[in-house]
């Protein structure tokens, strides 16, 4: 990369462009394979995409990515004009599925700040082919001779006996006289090098002479479709001949403004008999106007008057101002600035100083910034809630590649695609999600000839459903297929010493969960797209990572439901405030049934000595926390404490701790690595820091008590 | 120091241009993602300078320039285009556009362009 575009912002720009241009390019051309047949505007869209892929490319001097770009481009612009009846659709796509791939894993080199490398030879020559196969399946004979599609023909293809072969120099007037002319001028323009299309830049001199030139001649005169006339400019320069009303200092003032220009010679001519032999050739203006199709022109002024006119001001203006992107690590930030200021908010206003004291005005400001602080923090939290689709969507492509290897039929159907999420726990569930689908196709979904055994619909479906349920979403991943196999199962678990309880006691939900276990995998063998020697385990640490659960469920021959419980947002969250000793807890709100205080006579002791309690009726298990956790503490009764009945992923305990301190927003913070890797504390979901700055542990109730 | 409306539907043209300029004393009074906002900017803001890219969504940059040459024959409008586009530079300059860049573009090409304008 030149030191020119180095600079971060830039490369990060290009690299999150190319990126969501290449998602929208492979749902272009995965739904245009669905309805087998490109229309319009997705042939326009790849043209375009490839575009601008090869643009920014090459000005990143990623020259392999700008060239498989280019070749593609280039498919897409002839498909794009000439509409060829007949194409091969499946190898169309395969390419430039292929295509994105290459890109992509050449953008993640760059993001990873290695150098991409990748060799896209064989992609363009595949590129290539297809163009002149595609060419050939549609020629009608005489024209296509007559005229080559424009884009295969670029100067730089130009070789140099095709200069020498057709080197001969025309001569041409442009527009009708203006003026009859005083002066005559033969002026010679050099560009400069590497400025490129010094055609064009040529042309743009006759253009902007025309207004002033009696007869006007120039040499080469093939500039406007001819790619030899730039080597000819390159070589010998451009010459002009001109008669003018226009004095040489003016003339040479005029020239002298020409952008690119190397060196410039102008000669003022004696007599026009050099121009008459121009004429004496009678060679016509070479300026052939080039139209665009009328068609388009006549469409847009259409559209605009329908709209009225300040609206038709107004509106796009306003849609293009409402959208700005802003880098996450901002977001990030911000949202730790927004939880430092719920902390400072909460030490301010339950400040011991003020204890006691009775603050009418203080109460009524403190609550007024209580709810800034809580309306600011739901935008925060709100900007940072991003939908579901982008995620679900790379599924369309990982099902059609599965299904053309594995040789299945399977439908991916997408439900609540506009839940949002958070953005950092999205990324953690794309990698569970993708693993979760591909074993729905590998091991779920029969082949073809199995379902219509079994009497099924010819293709398989997969869902991907996701919606809200309270502060968590659930994403449920459903098929059609066969189904788990209860005692193969069971086989496995017992193999690996998996199972907690006696076999005959398990419930069919306890056995299917079996297989989220670590070391669990049932299937033998191992295929390209799953059961890499990973298996579920890593799903549900994966899922456990963010705060989130998982479960399983399947009937034989049915299919199988997997349900991905996660929450909202990880960063703040209502909490319970409690004490035990001298330390502080907090639980989830949303987890706690009840609290209250138990009689010494509703506790009940089994043989092993567990306490329980019962509470209409039911039986459930008491945790004492100071014993958990080992804290001091002069309240050991159960009477004089307090019991809190937590649910947490269908299980319920009752939690004793000595008091309950209160409800507030506590911010979620990480627990110091140290703690989280070797003192292995089981049932903790993190920190927070209370009003008094105190730290209190953020419990994970389910966690606590698993085992 | 000249005002300058960037027109280009890629982000990271709009930026890596916009860079450049800035560094050369223009001004980057706005950006533009397609020529249909690309026109209503320039009505609205009136920039001493265009850098219009030509394959765009929605409205072309030919499209656009034509739509700004018909409401402002001096408008200063410099294409910004890629090598096999030879053709629509052509009918840009016969348009109306007063030059253009072919991309990749060199940061002296840029300026070289827009500074003679």
């Amino acid at each position: 990369m030149s030191d020119q575009y180095s600079t971060e912002p830039l490369l990060e720009m290009y690299l999150f462009e190319t990126s969501q241009l290449l998602e929208q390019l492979e749902q272009s051309i995965l739904s245009s394979e669905k309805e087998s047949g490109y229309t319009e505007d997705a042939i326009n869209e790849i043209f375009r995409i490839m575009h601008t892929i090869k643009g920014s490319s090459a000005m990143m001097l990623f020259d392999n990515i700008a060239k498989l770009a280019h070749s593609i481009e280039d498919l897409f612009f002839y498909i794009r004009k000439e509409k060829p009846e007949k194409m091969d659709l499946s190898a169309l796509s395969d390419l430039v599925l292929e295509g994105v791939d290459f890109i992509k894993t050449e953008v993640d080199k760059i993001k990873g700040k290695s150098p991409a490398d990748g060799n896209a030879e064989d992609l363009v020559t595949t590129s290539k082919t297809l163009l002149a196969e595609l060419k050939q399946m549609n020629a009608v004979p005489d024209i296509s001779l007559i005229t080559p599609a424009p884009v295969a023909k670029s100067t730089a293809q130009t070789t140099a006996e095709d200069i020498l072969e057709t080197q001969h120099y025309y001569i041409s007037q442009a527009n009708t006289p203006v003026s009859n002319g005083t002066f005559a001028y033969k002026a010679v323009v050099h560009f400069e090098e590497g400025c490129e299309m010094e055609n064009i830049r040529a042309y743009t001199i006759i253009h902007n002479l025309k207004e002033t030139a009696g007869d006007l001649y120039y040499l080469p005169a093939d500039i406007i479709d001819s790619d030899e006339s730039v080597n000819i400019i390159r070589k010998d320069g451009f010459q002009i001949f001109i008669t003018t009303d226009w004095d040489y200092r003016k003339m040479h003032d005029f020239l002298m403004q020409t952008i690119f220009l190397k060196d410039m010679e102008l000669t003022s001519l004696e007599n026009t008999s050099v121009l008459d032999q121009f004429k004496k050739k009678d060679t016509e203006l070479v300026e052939k106007p080039i139209k665009m199709p009328t068609g388009k022109e006549v469409n847009v002024v259409e559209k605009s008057s329908r709209i009225p006119l300040q609206e038709k001001e107004a509106l796009p203006t306003n849609t293009t101002q409402s959208i700005i992107s802003v880098s996450v690590v901002k977001l990030d930030k911000l949202m730790d600035l927004v939880g430092e200021m719920v902390i400072a908010e909460a030490m301010v206003i339950q400040n011991p100083d003020l204890k006691g004291l009775q603050l009418s005005n203080f109460s009524k400001a403190a609550n007024q910034l209580n709810k800034i602080t809580s309306e600011i923090q739901d935008i925060v939290m709100s900007i940072r809630m991003v939908p579901l689709s982008a995620t679900f969507i790379k599924m369309h492509r990982i099902v059609r590649d599965m299904c053309k290897k594995l040789d299945k039929d399977v439908q991916l159907e997408i439900i609540g695609e506009e839940t949002e999420v958070d953005k950092n726990i999205i990324e953690h569930i794309s990698d569970p999600l993708m693993h979760l689908v591909r074993n729905s196709v590998d091991h779920g979904i029969e082949t073809t000839e199995e379902r219509l055994e079994k009497g099924k619909p010819k293709s398989g479906t997969i869902t991907l459903e996701a919606k809200n349920a309270g502060s968590d979403v659930l994403i449920i991943v459903r098929d059609d297929g066969k189904g788990l196999n209860k005692e193969k199962i069971l086989k496995k678990a017992k193999e690996n010493n998996l199972l907690f309880k006696n076999e005959e006691d398990m419930t069919d939900k306890e056995i299917y969960n079996l297989i989220l276990l670590p070391g669990f995998s049932t299937k033998e063998k191992v295929t390209e797209f799953s059961g890499r020697g990973v298996g579920m385990d890593v799903v549900t640490k994966n899922i456990e990572a963010v705060g989130g659960t998982l479960s399983v469920d399947s009937v034989a021959d049915k299919g199988t439901v997997i349900t991905l419980k996660i929450p909202l947002t990880l960063a703040i969250i209502d909490g319970m405030n409690i004490k035990v000793g001298k330390s502080r807890y907090t639980i989830p709100t949303i987890s706690i049934k009840e609290s209250f205080r138990p009689k010494e006579s509703e506790i009940i002791h089994d043989p092993d000595g567990n306490e329980m309690i019962m509470v209409r009726g039911e039986c459930y298990a008491i945790r004492r926390l100071h014993d958990v956790y080992r804290v001091a503490t002069n309240i050991t009764r159960l009477s004089e404490g307090i019991i809190i009945m937590v649910e947490q992923d269908e299980k319920t305990v009752c939690v004793f701790a000595d008091e309950l301190l209160g409800q507030q927003q506590v911010v979620v913070k990480a627990l110091p690595q140290y703690i989280q890797n070797f003192k292995k504390i089981r049932g903790l979901a993190g920190c927070t820091l209370l009003g008094d700055g105190s730290i209190s542990l953020i419990l994970d109730v389910a966690r606590m008590f698993n085992h | 120091m000249k005002r300058v409306l960037i027109v280009d539907d890629a982000a990271f043209m709009r930026m890596a241009i916009k860079n450049i300029l800035v560094k050369h004393d223009f001004e980057v009074i706005d950006e533009a993602e397609n020529g249909l906002v690309g026109l209503n900017k320039y009505k609205e803001l009136r920039p001493d300078l265009v850098t219009m890219d030509i394959t765009m969504p929605e409205m072309t940059g030919l499209e656009a320039l034509k739509e700004i040459i018909a409401f402002d024959p001096n408008a200063k409008i410099v294409m910004v285009s890629a090598m096999g586009q030879e053709q629509m530079v052509m009918e840009a300059i016969r348009s109306g556009a007063k030059s253009f860049i072919v991309k990749p573009f060199k940061e002296d090409h840029v300026i070289q362009t827009l500074s003679k304008l």
